[in-house]
């Protein structure tokens, strides 16, 4: 009896715990992307769709962070880190149309490359990326079972 | 560690990022009044002072500015490029950026550019490297008007009166009125001839014709009685400091 409690105790410690590092976490992105946005600020009049399109992107990097935290020390949190990984990739290339970004304002084209910052973002992200797969498969190695001979 | 170099990249990526961007407001740019000259070969100099001043974090790489000058036919009357590899920050650079045209080819491939009012479009790119990384490109079209240095260009009623017992004095009027930003000074020489395509006659005036202003006045030719007949034609050169056209030929009687 003393055990049952002492483990729904511990879960709920741990989910608690959980929480609030997600909590945390989340404020803490938050609050990073208010402090870029106030840089971003002055460009937001010639392009106005970025702040929608950067809001877009922090809104589902947070959800996803947070679902992964909640999903701590399950095989789930390592579907969510891929998925937040694939998910970062798609958006800077979707975002970014491949690299050359173009606006028309007035009568005057402004053509932005970002090619070498895309490229280095998608490569940050690939190791993200292969990192969450090593993960998973040191999590699921671990979790098997041990063979008997 | 992975997870720390990640990390670390991608902090340093973002903070690179957006203080290059940010880089961008302190950077401006001033455009004076275009020069225009007239160098030894009839070639026409526009002159544009551009100041660059460079107040971001980074350095500015391959900063260009390229025009293109092109007539309705999309073909390309003139061009020019200027390029400075490296604006150093908390710099300030002033370059000219020099566009060149020779009228007298320009009129060669054309006459209408003489005598008629047209629309040219230009072409204008600004090129530069923010951190000396990410390239930035600004682009343009505009239309000019180009206005027609001897516009309406036309002889008047042609008076003869006798000069001796040999020669005839003959006054043409001209009038034309110069629409071109330059100023016309030279000469006009014309040369009479008959139906019989024998040259019977020349002359010449000093024109002085200011820009935007219409001008009027004569050549004086002195010609043989017996080669003058009732018609014929003239043939009309230009000599000017910015273009040599001729002949022009106007018919008469």
């Amino acid at each position: 009896m003393a055990d049952v409690n002492n483990n729904s105790r511990k879960k709920i410690r741990s989910t608690v715990f959980r929480a609030l590092k997600a909590t945390v976490k989340s404020v803490l992105v938050y609050l990073i992307y208010y402090i870029i946005w106030m840089f971003l600020a002055p460009i937001s009049e010639y392009v106005p769709s970025l702040q929608q399109m950067i809001e877009n992107f922090v809104i589902i990097y947070i959800s996803l962070m947070i679902i992964g935290d909640l999903t701590s020390g399950t095989i789930f949190q390592y579907f969510v880190s891929v998925s937040k990984s694939l998910f970062v990739i798609a958006y800077l290339i979707l975002s970014l149309k491949g690299g050359i970004f173009g606006i028309t304002f007035q009568n005057v084209n402004l053509t932005v490359d970002l090619r070498l910052f895309l490229t280095i973002a998608i490569l940050l992200s690939l190791l993200g990326l292969s990192k969450s797969l090593l993960q998973t498969i040191n999590f699921l190695n671990e979790k098997a079972e041990p063979m008997h001979v | 560690m992975i997870s720390l170099a990640t990390t670390f990249f991608w902090i340093f990526l973002i903070a690179f990022f957006i203080t290059a961007v940010y880089s961008v407001k302190d950077i401006s740019f001033n455009i004076g009044d275009p020069q225009m000259s007239v160098k030894t070969d009839n070639e026409l100099v526009f002159s544009l002072p551009v100041s660059i001043t460079n107040r971001g974090f980074y350095n500015i790489g391959a900063f260009s500015i390229k025009t293109q000058v092109l007539d309705k036919e999309g073909f390309i009357l003139t061009q020019a490029s200027t390029l400075i590899p490296v604006i150093r920050k908390n710099n300030e650079v002033i370059i000219n950026h020099n566009m060149t045209a020779n009228v007298t080819e320009l009129l060669q491939r054309c006459q209408n550019y003489l005598f008629n009012d047209t629309e040219l479009s230009i072409y204008a790119a600004l090129g530069l490297r923010i951190a000396e990384m990410i390239p930035v490109e600004a682009s343009a079209n505009f239309s000019m008007l180009w206005g027609a240095p001897l516009y309406n260009f036309s002889l008047g009623e042609i008076q003869y009166s006798v000069h001796n017992s040999t020669h005839v004095r003959v006054v043409v009027p001209i009038s034309f009125e110069n629409h071109s930003f330059f100023d016309i000074v030279g000469s006009i020489h014309m040369q009479m001839y008959n139906n019989t395509d024998v040259l019977i006659g020349e002359g010449e005036a000093r024109i002085e014709a200011w820009s935007n202003m219409p001008y009027d006045g004569f050549i004086e030719l002195f010609v043989q009685i017996i080669g003058v007949t009732e018609t014929g034609r003239f043939e009309v050169y230009f000599l000017t400091s910015i273009f040599e056209y001729g002949p022009l030929v106007i018919p008469y009687g």
